[in-house]
């Protein structure tokens, strides 16, 4: 391996090609396209085997030589390999023949699939000699940047709207993170955090680091075709927000079957949206190669991205992987979020209930055939949206403390199930 | 303009060059938009890449130019009903 940049080549345009060194640096000078990691994939083979997998522990990191970082990653040795657990009960429900769910609400340490991508940029922003990491997030990014930065000894900054919910800023404040609330309309904000970004020395993982930090998304991919038995699914189904993870699960798709580790079958990369934030879905149920920016109005605020930075990457994955969108109402990801947890057991943020309550739907249309299997992508835990169900999922029955109480109540009971 | 010199140079006249993707509705497309903002504000207008169809206009643009005036320039831009996100699009995630 080399000392300086591992098995990566260069950061690459992806509209022009355009190659430029492993910095801190995320836009081409020349069309302001986005750079991309290019990996020596020829190397990689040599060292990236089966059994070299296997032999290594339980984490994200056991695809290292995938993954962005030129020595050992330093930030988030735990993450990943979450469960991929097979979904008799809601594969019933949904009347498909088998459903498994690639259950990223366990992810650690902060129950979201942000945990890999954040902990691929701090070990890279560590390796590029940064001491202070930030990010501008309205909730799981912010944690994870919050966590994996304190337990790493990184100085953190997380800009956030002022108006966004007590709850969410204490799961980044309690880390000791310094969060900046900034007070006007998204957009400005928007552009303010971009400015910032720019102007200090700083490792702000999703803006100068995020040709490394999208990366760690690929991640899933991995686990998910190793945990599969080594294929690729017949189909997928992943949210989407600015559409990078349905681009990065489709390319660690592709590096495995160009390294040898599956075999090359047809697979689809199915994307989901909330109708009150769909941009990527209505272009491509539209046939349309762009999208149109959207004011986001919707329960599911992890998705909540109106102008998506890779919508157009997301839509030719779906082109190309002959693959399908669509979205649904607050009232479907609350039903799908519901559902998911009296069938197996998981509890989901709203774009878990997204990606269940899509999946229904495609289900139901034919677009994924009842006959196939399916994997869904649930990126994140219920845990941080309880207000998304507050009031929608029943209210505890109280008794006096009495036995023939609750013997009436259990009585009652029986009667209605009769 | 006199008032302008008495402030300090960092607060509304420094140098500021903004990477800008400009998206426009078709209502909207047969507008001059980028001509306008050379002449209505004191900027340096700089296209990149650029797409224009029936259905959207995308502009890629850098601007450059007083702080305030590239601030000004991208209000009127938003005022007149263009999409104006920084170069990296959107920079808040969830």
């Amino acid at each position: 391996m080399s000392e300086h940049q591992g098995y990566m080549k260069a950061l690459k345009c992806r509209e022009c090609g355009r190659e430029y060194p492993l910095t801190a640096t995320h836009v081409c000078e020349f069309d302001f396209g986005p750079l991309e990691v290019a990996y020596d994939y020829d190397r990689i083979k040599k060292s990236l085997t089966k059994a070299a997998i296997q032999s290594r522990p339980k984490t994200m990191w056991r695809y290292r030589e995938l993954l962005p970082v030129a020595n050992d990653p330093t930030v988030g040795l735990q993450v990943g390999f979450t469960p991929l657990v097979k979904a008799d009960r809601l594969a019933r429900k949904l009347g498909i023949r088998e459903l498994w769910i690639k259950n990223d609400t366990v992810n650690y340490p902060t129950l979201s699939f942000k945990d890999r991508v954040v902990s691929v940029a701090l070990s890279r922003s560590r390796e590029l000699g940064f001491d202070t990491v930030a990010c501008a997030s309205t909730g799981n990014l912010a944690n994870s940047v919050a966590a994996q930065a304190a337990s790493a000894g990184l100085k953190s900054y997380v800009f956030i709207p002022s108006d966004l919910e007590q709850g969410k800023i204490l799961n980044s404040l309690i880390y000791g993170a310094r969060v900046i609330g900034i007070k006007g309309h998204y957009d400005e904000v928007n552009r303010l955090c971009a400015e910032i970004a720019g102007k200090f020395g700083w490792a702000f993982v999703n803006v100068n680091m995020r040709p490394y930090y999208a990366e760690g998304s690929k991640s899933m991919a991995y686990e998910i075709a190793e945990q599969s038995g080594w294929r690729i699914p017949r189909h997928t189904v992943v949210p989407m927000a600015s559409g990078s993870l349905l681009t990065k699960i489709q390319k660690g798709y592709q590096e495995f079957v160009k390294l040898g580790l599956v075999p090359e079958t047809k697979y689809s990369v199915h994307g989901a949206q909330a109708t009150g934030c769909s941009p990527i879905s209505v272009a491509q149920k539209a046939g349309l190669d762009f999208f149109k920016p959207v004011k986001p109005n919707t329960i599911a605020k992890s998705l909540a991205i109106g102008t998506p930075a890779d919508g157009f990457y997301a839509l030719r994955v779906m082109r190309d992987t002959q693959a399908a969108a669509d979205d649904v109402t607050d009232d479907e990801i609350r039903d799908a979020i519901k559902l998911l947890a009296e069938t197996e057991g998981i509890f989901a943020e709203t774009a878990g209930g997204v990606t269940v309550g899509v999946a229904k739907k495609l289900i139901a249309s034919g677009k994924i055939p009842r006959d196939d299997s399916a994997v869904l992508c649930v990126t994140g835990n219920g845990l941080k949206t309880l207000d998304a169900v507050d009031g929608y999922v029943g209210k505890p029955r109280e008794i006096k403390p009495s036995l023939r109480e609750f013997e009436a109540l259990l009585a009652n009971e029986e009667k209605v199930n009769a | 303009m006199a008032i302008k010199k008495k402030l300090p140079a960092t607060k509304f006249n420094s140098p500021k060059q903004q990477r800008l993707w400009l998206m426009y509705p078709p209502r909207l497309i047969k507008q001059p938009f980028i001509w306008e903002v050379g002449h209505k504000f004191k900027v340096v207008t700089n296209i990149r890449q650029a797409s224009v169809t029936d259905e959207i206009g995308i502009v890629c643009l850098e601007l450059d130019g007083a702080r305030s005036e590239v601030d000004a320039a991208i209000k009127w831009l938003e005022k007149n009903g263009v999409n104006v996100e920084p170069v990296e699009i959107n920079v808040i995630e969830s």
